[in-house]
C-alpha cells in the first residue's frame, strides 16, 4: 500500500484558513463563527476533556450547503468535522488538525413521518427527544436511547445503541437509509424506504458508525415502532454478580423479549442510591428491568423473569408501573455517571466500553473488579447485560498525571481483556481518537483494509481526520 | 483440513489475481440463476465446511462458508434455536456463504430482520488472496468500519466469504397459520394495519385471493392475535417452506425456465398495481413477486418501484438483457467502483455478476 508523503496530515496553512473563512462569511454571513468560546464548545464531546479547537464553526441549513462547504474545504484540503450536540465520548469531534466544524444542529426538521410504513426521515440535527416529541399523537416512537439527548445524525455516525438494544437493536438495524455528503462534495442517497437492502452494496451500513470519516450524514431514514400497550419496570437485587448475570443468560435463552435489562454493581448501586435518593435498596449487584408489550404479554414476561431471579437468589421485584415512577428509576440509571462523579467531588471520570460474549461476562466483570482493586482507583460498573456490554466508570484526579496514567492503563487492560475473551473494545461508544490502538489490537491485518477504504472514499483525508482508523503517516 | 482448504483457496485467488483471470465463486450452486451472467473459473467453497463454534447460551453460531445451510439449521434445531431471517434453500446443498453473499432472507424477514441484521462477523479472502477477519461474535461492536455487513448482498464481488458468525434466536413456543379470503388490495391494507399493532405476525403471503398469516410467539399472544385476525386456521408449514425456497407453485414456471420472475422491493404501503400476470405479495406488502404474462417494460417497472421507495430485480429469467439489478446513480456507482478496487484491485471475484461495470 502506498503512503506518499503528501498524506502526512498537519494543520492547514493559516492563509488557506483565512481565505476559506472569508469565502464562508460571504456565503453564510453570521452562520460562520470564529469566536474562541464557540470554537472551544465545538472542540470536544463528553468524554475526557481533551479539546482540540476547529478554526471556524459553520451552521449549515441544508444538504446543498453542507456539500458546498465540503467542496470548498476539499479544494485546499482543510479538515471538515460534523458536530451534532457534542455528546460523543471518545473525542470524535475534537478538531485534531483544526479546520471547519459543521454544526448541524440547525438542520433540525423532521422531514416526513410515514405512520403507516412505520418510518420517518429526519435531518441530521434532530435530537432523539425532539423526534419522540414530534411523534406524539401518532402512536409511534423511536426506541434507541443512549442516555444523552444526542442528534440522530450523530447517533447514526457512531452506530449508537443504549439500554434497549436487546429488543429493538442498535442504529445499525434501525437506519433504513441516509443522505450523505461525500468527501468530494456530492450528495448521495443510500438505502430506501423499502425494508429490503437496497440495490448494490449496503453503503448505508458502511456510513453508519464511520464517525464522519467517510462522509457527512445529513439526513436519516429511521424505522419507528408502535408504542407498547403496556410498559412496566422492576428492580431486583442479587447476593452476587454471577447470580444477576446468570438470570439474564437464562432469560435470553428462553427468548423472553425484555426491553431493557441493566446491571449495576454494588459500588455503582451505592452511588445511585445516594445521588438519586432511591429508597428501599441496598448496595448490592442489581438488575433494572423494563418490559414492553401487551398487558398479558408483560405480565407473562415479568412473571417468568421473577421466578428465574428467585431461582438465582434474587430479591422480590420492586415494581414501577406508573410513568413517573418508571422515569424516576430510569433517570437514576441514566444519571449513574453523575452519581459516580458525586462520590468524589473534583475528580473527573471516563467510561470503558467492553463487550464480550455473554457467557464470559461474569468472568470479565469479576476479573475487571479485581483489577480495579489493585489500582486503588474508584471505578464502578454499569452494564447492558443482555448484550454483554459493560462500562467501568473510572474516577481520577485531573491534577495528577500519575493517577490519570493509571486510569488510562486500567481502561486499556479492560479493552484487551475483552478482546482476549472474544469480544470487542467498544460495544457502543466507538473508536474516536482514544481507541485507535485498541482497534489495531482487535482487528490486526484487517485495519489495513479499513485504511484502504478510508483512502478510497476520502483520498485527501479531509473528513474528520485522525479518528476511527489509524492512518500511517499522519503527523 | 480446513486450514489446508483455506490455504488452497488463497493460492487460487492469488494466482487468478496475478493472471487477472476471473473466478466464479460457487458453493452449492443453487443460485447460479441469480444476478448477471456467470463468468470465470469455478472456485468451489465446499471444502471450507463445518461448524466452528456453536454455544447455545450465547445464541451465536460460527461456521465455515461452505457448510450446508441444512447442517447449521439442524444443529440449531437440536437446541431449540433457529436462524431468525429464515434463509431460503433454492435447491439442495445451499451453503451458508451463498445465503450471506446473496443477502437472502425468507418469509420471517418483515418481522425479524434481514440476513445482514444477524451477521456479527465474517472472515473473507479478498481479491489479493489475503485472509481477513471483520466484526466478531458479540451482538454490539462499533470498532471500525462495518465491513461484515458490506459483504451481505455483495454477491462475492468484494471477497470470498470463508467463515460467518450469526446471531440465532430461540424457536417460538407456538406457531399457527391462518387464512383470510380477500383480494390483494385488501390484503395489503390489512397487513399494514395489523403491522402497526403489537401482534406476533411472523409472515404474510397473499396469492390468488387468499391471505396467509403466520403467528409465532407465546401461547397467549398467538391466541389473542388469532381472534383479532379472524379467518380460519390451517396447517401452514408446507406453504411457508415452499414460499421460502420458491418451491411453491407460483414459482414453478420461472424455476423451470419457462417464465420470468421479477422481485419488487417497495414500501409496504405501496398501492396494489396489476402488471398483467400472476403476483404474490409477501413481507407485509413490502415484497411483490411478478410472473408477467407478456414481456414487461423493465424501465417502467423499475420506475414504479423507485417511485414507491424501492427497486426491481429481474430475479429469474432466460433473458436478462434488461440487467438483473436496478441501475445505480452515477455517484453511487462511483462509490461501488472505488470499494471494488479496494477489495479486489484486479477485478477477479465474480466480475460483472452484480453490475456490468465492475
Amino acid at each position: 500500500m502506498t503512503n506518499p508523503a503528501s498524506d502526512v496530515r498537519t494543520r492547514p496553512a493559516a492563509g488557506d484558513v483565512a481565505a476559506l473563512t472569508a469565502r464562508l462569511r460571504a456565503d453564510y454571513g453570521e452562520r460562520v463563527v470564529t469566536s474562541h468560546a464557540v470554537r472551544e464548545q465545538h472542540g470536544h464531546g463528553e468524554g475526557l476533556a481533551d479539546a482540540a479547537l476547529p478554526d471556524v464553526v459553520v451552521f449549515p441549513h441544508g444538504n446543498e450547503e453542507v456539500a458546498a462547504v465540503v467542496r470548498l474545504c476539499g479544494a485546499t484540503r482543510i479538515p471538515v468535522i460534523a458536530f451534532g450536540v457534542g455528546t460523543s465520548l471518545e473525542g470524535h469531534v475534537a478538531a485534531l488538525y483544526g479546520g471547519v466544524c459543521l454544526d448541524l444542529s440547525q438542520m433540525n426538521r423532521v422531514l416526513e413521518v410515514n405512520a403507516e410504513d412505520l418510518d420517518c426521515r429526519v435531518q441530521a440535527g434532530v435530537t432523539r427527544e425532539q423526534l419522540n416529541a414530534e411523534l406524539k399523537g401518532t402512536g409511534l416512537f423511536f426506541p434507541i436511547d443512549p442516555g444523552a439527548n444526542a442528534t440522530l445524525g450523530g447517533m447514526a455516525s457512531t452506530r449508537a445503541s443504549g439500554t434497549n438494544a436487546v429488543r429493538y437493536g442498535t442504529m445499525r438495524e434501525n437506519v433504513l437509509g441516509l443522505t450523505v455528503v461525500t468527501a468530494d462534495g456530492r450528495i448521495v442517497r443510500t438505502g430506501s424506504r423499502a425494508r429490503k437492502s437496497s440495490a448494490g452494496y449496503d453503503l448505508t451500513r458502511l456510513y453508519v458508525g464511520a464517525e464522519g470519516t467517510l462522509g457527512i450524514i445529513t439526513e436519516v431514514q429511521l424505522r419507528l415502532y408502535g408504542i407498547p400497550e403496556a410498559i412496566s419496570a422492576a428492580v431486583c437485587q442479587f447476593p452476587d454478580l454471577k447470580s444477576a448475570v446468570d438470570t439474564v443468560i437464562v432469560a435470553t435463552q428462553l427468548g423472553i423479549p425484555v426491553a431493557r435489562v441493566e446491571l449495576l454493581d454494588d459500588v455503582q448501586m451505592d452511588a445511585c442510591i445516594r445521588y438519586s435518593k432511591l429508597e428501599g435498596f441496598e448496595a448490592r449487584p442489581t438488575l433494572f428491568f423494563e418490559f414492553h408489550g401487551t398487558e398479558a404479554g408483560v405480565r407473562e414476561q415479568a412473571g417468568t423473569i421473577q421466578s428465574l431471579a428467585a431461582d438465582h437468589g434474587g430479591s422480590a421485584f420492586q415494581w414501577a408501573t406508573a410513568p413517573e415512577d418508571r422515569s424516576k428509576l430510569w433517570k437514576a440509571r441514566h444519571n449513574a455517571y453523575y452519581a459516580v462523579l458525586a462520590l468524589a467531588p473534583g475528580r473527573q471520570a471516563f467510561a470503558t466500553d467492553a463487550c464480550v460474549p455473554i457467557s464470559r461476562l461474569t468472568d470479565c466483570v469479576l476479573e475487571t473488579q479485581a483489577d480495579v482493586a489493585t489500582t486503588g482507583l474508584v471505578a464502578p460498573i454499569v452494564g447492558h447485560v443482555g448484550d454483554g456490554n459493560f462500562h467501568l466508570v473510572i474516577l481520577f484526579d485531573p491534577g495528577s498525571a500519575d493517577e490519570r496514567a493509571k486510569a488510562e492503563a486500567l481502561a486499556r487492560r479492560v479493552s484487551l481483556r475483552a478482546i482476549a475473551m472474544g469480544g470487542t473494545c467498544t460495544g457502543e461508544h466507538g473508536i474516536g481518537v482514544h481507541k485507535l490502538d485498541a482497534l489495531v489490537a482487535e482487528h490486526g491485518d484487517a485495519v489495513a483494509l479499513m485504511q484502504a477504504i478510508k483512502r478510497a472514499l476520502d483520498p485527501h483525508d479531509i473528513m474528520n481526520p485522525g479518528k476511527t482508523v489509524p492512518m500511517p503517516g499522519r503527523g | 483440513m480446513a486450514e489446508a482448504a483455506l490455504a488452497e483457496l488463497q493460492e487460487r485467488v492469488r494466482a487468478a489475481a496475478a493472471a487477472r483471470r476471473p473466478l466464479r465463486i460457487r458453493g452449492g450452486g443453487t443460485k447460479d440463476f441469480y444476478g448477471r451472467a456467470l463468468a470465470g473459473d469455478v472456485l468451489d467453497t465446499r471444502a471450507l465446511a463445518g461448524i466452528v463454534a456453536y454455544e447455545p447460551t450465547e445464541l451465536v453460531v460460527t461456521a465455515r462458508a461452505g457448510t450446508p445451510l441444512a447442517e447449521i439449521e439442524d444443529a440449531l434445531a437440536a437446541r431449540g434455536q433457529m436462524l431468525a431471517f429464515e434463509p431460503p434453500h433454492h435447491g439442495i446443498g445451499t451453503t451458508l456463504g451463498g445465503v450471506v453473499a446473496a443477502g437472502f432472507s425468507g418469509p420471517r424477514r418483515a418481522s425479524a430482520g434481514a440476513a445482514r441484521d444477524f451477521v456479527l462477523g465474517v472472515r473473507i479472502v479478498d481479491g489479493s488472496g489475503e485472509a481477513l477477519a471483520f466484526g466478531g461474535r458479540v451482538i454490539k461492536n462499533v470498532a471500525g468500519f462495518d465491513v461484515s455487513r458490506l459483504m451481505c448482498g455483495a454477491l462475492g464481488t468484494l471477497g470470498v466469504l470463508t467463515e460467518v458468525s450469526l446471531k440465532c434466536v430461540p424457536r417460538p413456543k407456538v406457531e399457527t397459520t391462518r387464512v383470510v379470503e380477500c383480494d390483494a388490495g385488501e390484503a395489503i391494507r390489512r397487513v399494514n394495519e395489523w403491522g402497526a399493532k403489537p401482534l406476533p405476525i411472523s409472515a404474510t403471503c397473499h396469492h390468488a385471493g387468499r391471505l396467509w398469516l403466520r403467528l409465532s410467539g407465546a401461547a397467549a399472544a398467538v391466541q389473542s392475535a388469532a381472534g383479532t385476525i379472524g379467518g380460519s386456521e390451517v396447517d401452514g408449514s408446507a406453504q411457508w417452506d415452499g414460499l421460502r425456497d420458491q418451491a411453491h407453485d407460483f414459482f414453478a414456471a420461472a424455476c423451470e425456465g419457462r417464465a420470468t420472475l421479477w422481485r419488487l422491493s417497495v414500501s409496504s404501503t405501496a398501492p396494489w398495481s396489476d402488471f398483467g400476470g400472476d403476483m404474490l405479495v409477501e413481507w407485509g406488502g413490502a415484497l411483490r413477486w411478478l410472473v408477467p404474462r407478456a414481456p414487461v417494460d423493465a424501465e417502467a417497472l423499475r420506475a414504479w418501484a423507485q417511485r414507491h421507495g424501492g427497486h426491481a430485480t429481474l430475479f429469474r429469467g432466460p433473458d436478462k438483457s434488461a440487467g438483473a439489478f436496478q441501475p445505480l446513480s452515477p455517484a453511487v456507482l462511483g462509490l461501488h467502483q472505488r470499494l471494488k478496487a479496494v477489495f479486489d484491485p484486479q477485478g477477479v471475484l465474480n466480475r460483472g455478476r452484480l453490475y456490468a461495470e465492475f
